[in-house]
């Protein structure tokens, strides 16, 4: 290989005549949209959604209860943390414009490292406010009678147990096999770019 | 405000062998040319001429091709006759796969920029895609060149 110019020669004669037209691609991405967006749109909408009916059921029912009170406000809490959390990660996606592949790296290495404190992090505690906020807020509708208490609280014991010992280690197992993964792939490539400042 | 069609008709071959060069598989690099297209569709109205359209476009490209690692998607290495007798004549077809396969040999950061050279954009154009500087690239772009220089000796191939 000691003429690039027979490179290039090479490297042109790719077909490209398979590509979509002009046409069919503007056609393909009126079509498109964006799906990780849509995901964390929809979370928000569900949290807002879940907040609106707190407030309502505060103001309709008018608990008499202090246990009822703070488990509404737990809820409401966690469903704020999710709300926080999805807004900014997707301001962060929104706001990324014209970079280069060093910043970019920078970017998916911040965002990757976001997702492992939201693992580890914000939704333990948006858990922890949800479960307490649940345990409390039945109390009222239960306490007259033994068989009903007994009852749901059972099930929502299990529920939480399940979530707590099975469902979030085993997702959470699976993501930090695959953030791990990532992030290393990032730090690699990070290397590279750097290297070539030394 | 550029128009669409028109940057697609200029640059999606372009795009396109630059997608090509960095994962090696057709249809993965159809598919990350077409991402492209989707963000340059999404943020044309937002370009404002900070930087050449062709820079901007290249940038979204290869920045595409970079987040593919996310996406678990590997490099194809397609087995090629190393060594082909002499009196062999190599097809078109067969230089540019052998020429992929070199460039699928080299590392993430070292395939973009070869695609970048082998697509003629000048040293500064291509330092201000990557985010390093000229000098820089200059220097990278001639220990690629030694590095492709020895797979080619190696396998005896266009000698």
């Amino acid at each position: 290989m000691d003429n690039l110019n027979d490179l290039k020669a090479i490297w042109l004669t790719a077909k490209t005549d398979d590509l979509p037209g002009s046409k069919e691609m503007l056609r393909i991405v009126k079509r498109f949209r964006n799906e990780r967006l849509r995901k964390k749109l929809l979370i928000i909408f569900v949290a807002l959604f879940a907040i609106a009916m707190m407030v309502v059921t505060i103001f309709v029912v008018r608990s008499t209860m202090i246990t009822t009170i703070l488990g509404e406000v737990l809820t409401i809490m966690a469903a704020l943390i999710l709300i926080f959390t999805n807004t900014k990660s997707m301001k962060r996606f929104i706001d990324l414009k014209d970079c280069s592949n060093k910043e970019f790296i920078e970017f998916l290495e911040q965002t990757r490292r976001n997702q492992v404190y939201y693992y580890k992090k914000t939704q333990i505690v948006g858990m922890a406010l949800s479960s307490v906020g649940l345990f409390l807020y039945i109390y009222e509708q239960v306490y007259r009678s033994l068989l009903a208490t007994v009852i749901f609280y059972s099930i929502i014991i299990i529920w939480i147990l399940f979530l707590w010992l099975y469902l979030r280690p085993r997702n959470f197992k699976k993501q930090a096999i695959k953030l791990n993964a990532t992030m290393e792939k990032l730090r690699k490539i990070s290397d590279q770019i750097n290297e070539h400042e030394k | 405000m550029p128009d669409f069609e028109e940057i697609y008709s200029l640059y999606s071959p372009q795009i396109f062998r630059v997608c090509m060069g960095y994962v090696n598989d057709h249809d993965q690099a159809k598919d990350l040319t077409q991402e492209t297209f989707i963000a340059v569709w999404r943020n044309l109205s937002s370009f404002r001429n900070e930087s050449k359209i062709s820079t901007w476009i290249f940038r979204i490209a290869t920045n595409n091709c970079l987040r593919a690692i996310e996406k678990n998607k590997r490099v194809t290495k397609v087995e090629l006759p190393f060594n082909l007798p002499a009196v062999h004549e190599e097809t078109q077809e067969e230089k540019l796969a052998f020429l992929y396969n070199c460039i699928a040999e080299l590392e993430e950061m070292d395939r973009i920029i070869i695609s970048l050279v082998l697509e003629d954009l000048p040293q500064a154009e291509i330092a201000t895609i990557i985010g390093l500087s000229a000098g820089n690239i200059r220097v990278k772009i001639h220990r690629i060149k030694e590095k492709l220089a020895i797979k080619f000796k190696d396998h005896g191939q266009f000698e």
